[in-house]
C-alpha cells in the first residue's frame, strides 16, 4: 500500500469521526498553538532587542559614561559614578579629529519628561532630548513631514523641534502640525519634522518625543549635565572594521582621560554584541523554562492521541480482520495506523499554528511585536507529526499483531 | 520476495510439477493447547482438490470445520503436516508470506459478508488490489468489472448500509473475484440470508463454477452442500467421508 493510499485512508477514518477527532486534536492544537505563541513572543522579543535596542545591521555603537559592568552592583554603581566623568563635546571632537575607521559621529543627550502645550492643547510626560543633526543619518530616521535640524540651526540654539506623531496629532488634532509652535516650560519652539508612528512596545509609546538641537536642548534646560549628559553614537565604515573601529574609539578616549595602562575604562562602549550578549544571559534560562511548559502540554496531547488510537484499534479490530483476510500484511497495518495518528496530529499541529499565527498578530497589534520564522512553523508540524507516530506506535503495534481470525470473529 | 514464483520452494511441489491438485493437504493435524490438555481439532487430514471442482465442506459445530476453512484460507497455520496450494508450501510460511497467499490465491466470501461499512461497494471490492499493490487506474477498472460480472454495476457508490443483504454477498463476492484467485472459499455464504436470497447466490455459485473457478464452501446445512460437486465430512477433526456427487 503506498503512501497516498493510507493517507487518504488516515483522513477518511478521521473524517468518520469528526467530533472526537476534533476534541482529541484539542490537547495537540493547545499545545502546538501554546508553544508557538511563546516562541513568537521569544522570537519578537529577540528581533525588538536586535533592531531597536542593539541596532544590529545599523552599524553603529554608543559611548556612554557608564558600561554595563557598572551596573553589576550597589558598590561598582558608586564606585563608577566617582570614578566616569560626564561625556564632553571636547572627547567628541579628539575622537572625531583622530579616528581613521569611524564614518559618522554624533551627540545625544539624555531625556527629560516635560508637559508639551500649546494653545489650548497640552500634552504631559514627553520626552525631550536633544541631537546633533547627524542623528537623522546615523539613527536612518523615518521622517513623515518635514526634516531633521540643519548644522546652523544646532550652532546658533534656534528653537526648532522635532517630533514624534503622537505629539503633532494630539497637539493639532485637526492636522498642520508642521511649521506651528510648540511651548515647552515657557519656551516656544517651532515644529520642523515630524517622525512616522512607530506604535507602543511593551505599552510604551515610542511617539510620545521631541528631539530638539543638542545646543538649543543645552541652553533651554540648564546644560548638558546630568541625566541630560550627552553619549556619542558612532558607526564604523563598514562592517568588518567595526570592532577595531570599537577598540580604535575606546583607545582614544583613555588617551583623552589619560588612563594608565591597565586602569579600568572609565566610560562605557555598548556593542550590539554587548547588548545581545546581556538579553542571553538574562533570558536563557527562563527561555528554558518557558519552553518546557508548553512542551508538557504537546506531551499532554501525544497521550490523549494514544489513548484514542487504543479506542480506535478496538473498534475496529474487525476491519482489521477484514483487511489481513484479504491480504494486508503486519507493515500494511501498522502503516494504516501510524498514519492516521500522524495525520491526526499535525493536523492538530496545523490548527494550533494556524491560531497562534492570529492570536500573534493581536498581539502585534496591542501588545508587542511577535514572529513566528518559517522554520519554527515547520518545526511544529513535523513535530506534532513526529509526536503523533511516536503516540500511535504501540496502537498500530497492536492493531498490526492481532491474529485474522480472532479479528474477524469480533463484533 | 513479492514476486517470489511459487514453485521455486521446493521440488516436491504436486501441483505444479503434476499439473492436477490445486490444494493439497498432507497428514495435517491442528491441536490446541487447553491448559495441560491436548485439544486436537483436526487429526490426521488428507485431501486434494482440483482445478475447478465444487467441493462442499459440511460437518456439525465442533466438527474441526472451521479450522479446516481457517487453513484452507492462510489465515491459519497447521501443527503437523503439510499444505500445498498451488504449487507454494503454505504451512512453513511467515506471516507476511501468509497474508500475500490470501491476497493473491484465496477470495473469501464470509457468512456475515465482512464489508468495511464505511465504503463504498467499488472501494470494498478494490481492497483485495489495494494490498496487490495495483494502481488506482487499473484497479478501478478491474473492481468495476468484478461488480458488473455480480450485475451490481450500478451499485457501485452504495455504501454497504444502503444495499440489500443479498447485494451485500454479491459486493463481497465480488471482491473475493476480483484478484483472480485459486480459489473461492465460502464460509456458510446463505447463513444470514432468506431462502430466496440464498438460492440466487447459490445460482451464482454455479455460474461462477461454470465459468472455470474453484469454489470450497464451508457449511452445516446439507441442502447447500448438496448443490457441490464434491462433498468432504467432517466429525470430530477427521474426514469422516468424501464422496462425489456430480
Amino acid at each position: 500500500m503506498n503512501f497516498s493510499e493510507t493517507l487518504k485512508l488516515a483522513f477518511s477514518a478521521i473524517w468518520a469521526h469528526k467530533l472526537r477527532s476534533f476534541l482529541t486534536l484539542l490537547g495537540m492544537i493547545i499545545g502546538v498553538t501554546a508553544f508557538m505563541v511563546v516562541l513568537s513572543l521569544l522570537q519578537g522579543f529577540n528581533a525588538y532587542v536586535d533592531e531597536k535596542i542593539a541596532g544590529i545591521g545599523s552599524n553603529s555603537f554608543t559611548v556612554r559614561r557608564f558600561s554595563f559592568d557598572d551596573f553589576k552592583d550597589t558598590d561598582t554603581i558608586a564606585a563608577a559614578q566617582r570614578r566616569n566623568k560626564e561625556l564632553t563635546f571636547d572627547e567628541r571632537d579628539f575622537i572625531r579629529d583622530h579616528a581613521q575607521l569611524i564614518d559618522k559621529m554624533g551627540a545625544k543627550s539624555g531625556n527629560v519628561s516635560r508637559e508639551v502645550k500649546r494653545e489650548g492643547e497640552s500634552l504631559r510626560d514627553v520626552q525631550i532630548s536633544g541631537a546633533e543633526p547627524i542623528i537623522a543619518e546615523i539613527d536612518k530616521l523615518d521622517i513623515a513631514q518635514g526634516r531633521f535640524f540643519s548644522m546652523p540651526e544646532n550652532d546658533n540654539a534656534v528653537r526648532v523641534a522635532y517630533v514624534g506623531m503622537d505629539v503633532a496629532n494630539k497637539l493639532f488634532p485637526k492636522g498642520d502640525a508642521l511649521g506651528q509652535a510648540i511651548t515647552i516650560s515657557g519656551i516656544p519652539y517651532r515644529i520642523i519634522g515630524i517622525q512616522t508612528a512607530k506604535g507602543t512596545v511593551f505599552g510604551q509609546p515610542q511617539d510620545n518625543f521631541v528631539t530638539l538641537p543638542i545646543k538649543t536642548f543645552g541652553a533651554a534646560f540648564g546644560g548638558l549635565t546630568r541625566q541630560r549628559a550627552p553619549y556619542f553614537v558612532i558607526t564604523a565604515k563598514n562592517d568588518k572594521v567595526f570592532n577595531d573601529s570599537v577598540e580604535e574609539v575606546r583607545m582614544l578616549m583613555r588617551i583623552k582621560r589619560k588612563l594608565a595602562f591597565g586602569e579600568k575604562d572609565s566610560f562605557g562602549i555598548l556593542t550590539p554584541d554587548a547588548i545581545t550578549a546581556l538579553r542571553d544571559s538574562i533570558l536563557g534560562p527562563i527561555f528554558i523554562v518557558i519552553i518546557a511548559v508548553p512542551t508538557i502540554a504537546l506531551l499532554v496531547g501525544a497521550i490523549v492521541i494514544m489513548n484514542i488510537m487504543l479506542v480506535s484499534v478496538t473498534e475496529r479490530t474487525k476491519e482489521i480482520g477484514i483487511r489481513k483476510s484479504l491480504g494486508a500484511r503486519q507493515a500494511d497495518i501498522l502503516k494504516q495506523f501510524l498514519m492516521e495518528s500522524a495525520t491526526l496530529s499535525a493536523m492538530g499541529g496545523t490548527i494550533g499554528l494556524i491560531i497562534a499565527e492570529l492570536l500573534g498578530i493581536i498581539i502585534t497589534k496591542f501588545v508587542f511585536q511577535t514572529r513566528i520564522p518559517i522554520w519554527s512553523a515547520l518545526f511544529a508540524i513535523a513535530i506534532s507529526g513526529g509526536v503523533g507516530i511516536l503516540a500511535g506506535i504501540f496502537p498500530a503495534w497492536k492493531a498490526a499483531r492481532l491474529d485474522p481470525i480472532e479479528a474477524l470473529r469480533a463484533d | 520476495m513479492e514476486e517470489e514464483n511459487g514453485n521455486g520452494k521446493s521440488p516436491e511441489s504436486p501441483s505444479a510439477s503434476r499439473g492436477e491438485a490445486l490444494i493439497s493437504m498432507r497428514t495435517i493435524w491442528k491441536t490446541y493447547q487447553m491448559g495441560t490438555e491436548e485439544l486436537h481439532a483436526l487429526r490426521d487430514v488428507s485431501f486434494e482438490v482440483k482445478r475447478n471442482e465444487y467441493l462442499a465442506i459440511i460437518g456439525p459445530s465442533g466438527s474441526g470445520k472451521s479450522t479446516l476453512m481457517n487453513l484452507i484460507g492462510c489465515l491459519d497455520s497447521p501443527s503437523k503436516g503439510e499444505y500445498w496450494i498451488n504449487g507454494n508450501l503454505v504451512s512453513e510460511m511467515s506471516d507476511d508470506e501468509l497474508a500475500r497467499i490470501r491476497n493473491k490465491e484465496i477470495g473469501f466470501v464470509f457468512q456475515t459478508f465482512n464489508l468495511l461499512a464505511r465504503a463504498t461497494a467499488l472501494h470494498n471490492v478494490e481492497l483485495p488490489l489495494i494490498y496487490a499493490g495495483m494502481r488506482a487506474g487499473p484497479r478501478h477498472d478491474q473492481a468495476q468489472a468484478a461488480l458488473a460480472s455480480v450485475e451490481l454495476g450500478d451499485r457501485v457508490t452504495h455504501r454497504p448500509n444502503e444495499l440489500s443483504g443479498g447485494q451485500r454477498q454479491r459486493v463481497a463476492i465480488a471482491r473475493a473475484l476480483v484478484n483472480n484467485p485459486s480459489i473461492l472459499l465460502a464460509d456458510e455464504p446463505t447463513g444470514a440470508l432468506d431462502s430466496k436470497t440464498s438460492v440466487e447466490i447459490m445460482h451464482l455459485f454455479e455460474k461462477l463454477h461454470s465459468d472455470g473457478n474453484t469454489i470450497i464452501l464451508v457449511t452445516h446445512e446439507p441442502d447447500i452442500a448438496a448443490r457441490a460437486h464434491r462433498v468432504i465430512t467432517i466429525r470430530d477433526g477427521l474426514i469422516e467421508k468424501d464422496e462425489r456427487l456430480k
